[in-house]
């Protein structure tokens, strides 16, 4: 959000398990609306992740950030 | 019907500071016991206020019922834990608990309380995220209650019988419950011979709880594989005295669990797998022999929350953990 507000695109990525966590950030930052692609298992949620697990999750979430940049999700 | 001296008191703020006075808290204030509410406690369970749950011959201490209720209700139980904290009391009083050694070491071992059965989801007992920690009435309580019998009636008072060096947290209360419902892995109480519709305490004095993180396994082995690793840097205490029975706890996290779930490890797994590794001789001063007589020596508890790459090690002190069935 920090990106945005200093007028850069960006889209949040967040583990499931941590949705609620960075809705509420949202909410207190004042955009309670601000949408997150999340990932999920068997992606831990740590995000200590191998260079194949990193490649992997990549592929999944390069089109949906895309999407997100252009509106188109 | 109780027993015990009665005080009076103009105000709840009088006793709490009463009891402050005389060492009867453990520096937190207490609920007042009135005999109203202990003979609830006591009737609730259908014990009376003489049944004995255990003596301290090393310390000429006998604690009957009407004391652990008194306990419970200081430690802000409700009555319906209170069966809970007395299979809790009538555990740690057990010969082989070696309570005496455990509450007066000066390593301040502290006492983990583990329920299992349906009464953890009667009483809203804790055992997903944060369960360890504070926020869970019947957590905190029933752990409270049980070092408050330690306190008040086998006289374990810091500097007194208590010789901890340090002590620790834990000591304040320390109990949560096994997650039984997160796979099909039979529950603690049941391995320990007990009935699933039963419901069962589990009391393990420890010496010292370490987390075992690992963040970058993928697999059941290479779980297993760190938690040997992290077992035998801390090494286990044994005593002939404890025979081949000694425990071990493990408390396998979450984000562990997964891996274990995924490749279809039962609980008789992981002890099979990790018990000639504990028992390898040592290789270096910190790769040390863990004694452990048996693989089911070897106790496997699932609890926590997502999120942490970790489980937890509760490292005993010089007793075996005994399961006591919550009548």
């Amino acid at each position: 959000m920090e990106l945005e507000w200093a007028g850069v695109p960006s889209v949040a990525i967040v583990h499931e398990e941590m949705r609620g966590s960075a809705q509420a950030i949202a909410r207190v930052s004042g955009c309670p609306d601000y949408e997150f692609l999340a990932a999920n298992y068997p992606w831990t949620p740590t995000a200590i992740w191998s260079k194949e697990e990193c490649l992997e999750l990549a592929e999944i979430m390069a089109p949906k950030v895309l999407a997100a940049l252009t509106g188109q999700s | 019907m109780t027993t015990a001296a009665q005080h009076t008191y103009d105000s709840y703020e009088d006793l709490v500071e009463d009891y402050f006075e005389r060492g009867w808290t453990d520096g937190l204030p207490v609920m007042p016991p009135t005999p109203d509410k202990v003979t609830a406690f006591l009737d609730g369970a259908g014990l009376s206020g003489d049944e004995v749950l255990g003596t301290v011959p090393t310390r000429e201490v006998t604690c009957t019922a009407e004391q652990a209720a008194a306990n419970a209700v200081m430690a802000g139980c409700l009555p319906e834990y209170f069966p809970t904290v007395v299979a809790a009391v009538r555990a740690h009083l057990h010969p082989k608990g070696n309570c005496h050694s455990t509450t007066g070491t000066l390593s301040g071992a502290a006492q983990a309380v583990i329920i299992n059965g349906p009464v953890r989801n009667e009483l809203g007992v804790a055992s997903g995220a944060g369960c360890f920690g504070p926020g869970f009435r019947a957590n905190a309580t029933i752990g409270r209650a049980l070092r408050l019998v330690i306190r008040n009636v086998c006289r374990g008072i810091p500097g007194f019988l208590d010789r901890a060096s340090f002590s620790t947290p834990a000591r304040y209360t320390f109990c949560f419950g096994e997650n039984e419902e997160v796979s099909d892995w039979e529950p603690l109480h049941v391995q320990r011979g007990l009935s699933p519709e039963q419901s069962g305490v589990t009391v393990h004095s420890l010496m010292k709880m370490v987390e075992a993180t690992d963040f970058t396994s993928r697999t059941a082995e290479a779980v297993c594989e760190t938690l040997v690793r992290d077992i035998r840097a801390n090494g286990v205490a044994g005593d002939s005295w404890l025979g081949e029975d000694g425990n071990l706890v493990i408390v396998i996290g979450h984000e562990h669990h997964r891996f274990f779930l995924e490749e279809g490890w039962s609980k008789a797994d992981i002890q099979q797998y990790l018990w000639p590794r504990l028992n390898a001789p040592a290789t270096s001063a910190t790769d040390r022999m863990a004694r452990i007589g048996k693989p089911e020596g070897i106790l496997i508890v699932a609890a926590g929350g997502a999120g942490m790459g970790a489980s937890w090690l509760l490292l005993p002190h010089l007793a075996l953990a005994i399961t006591e069935p919550i009548l």
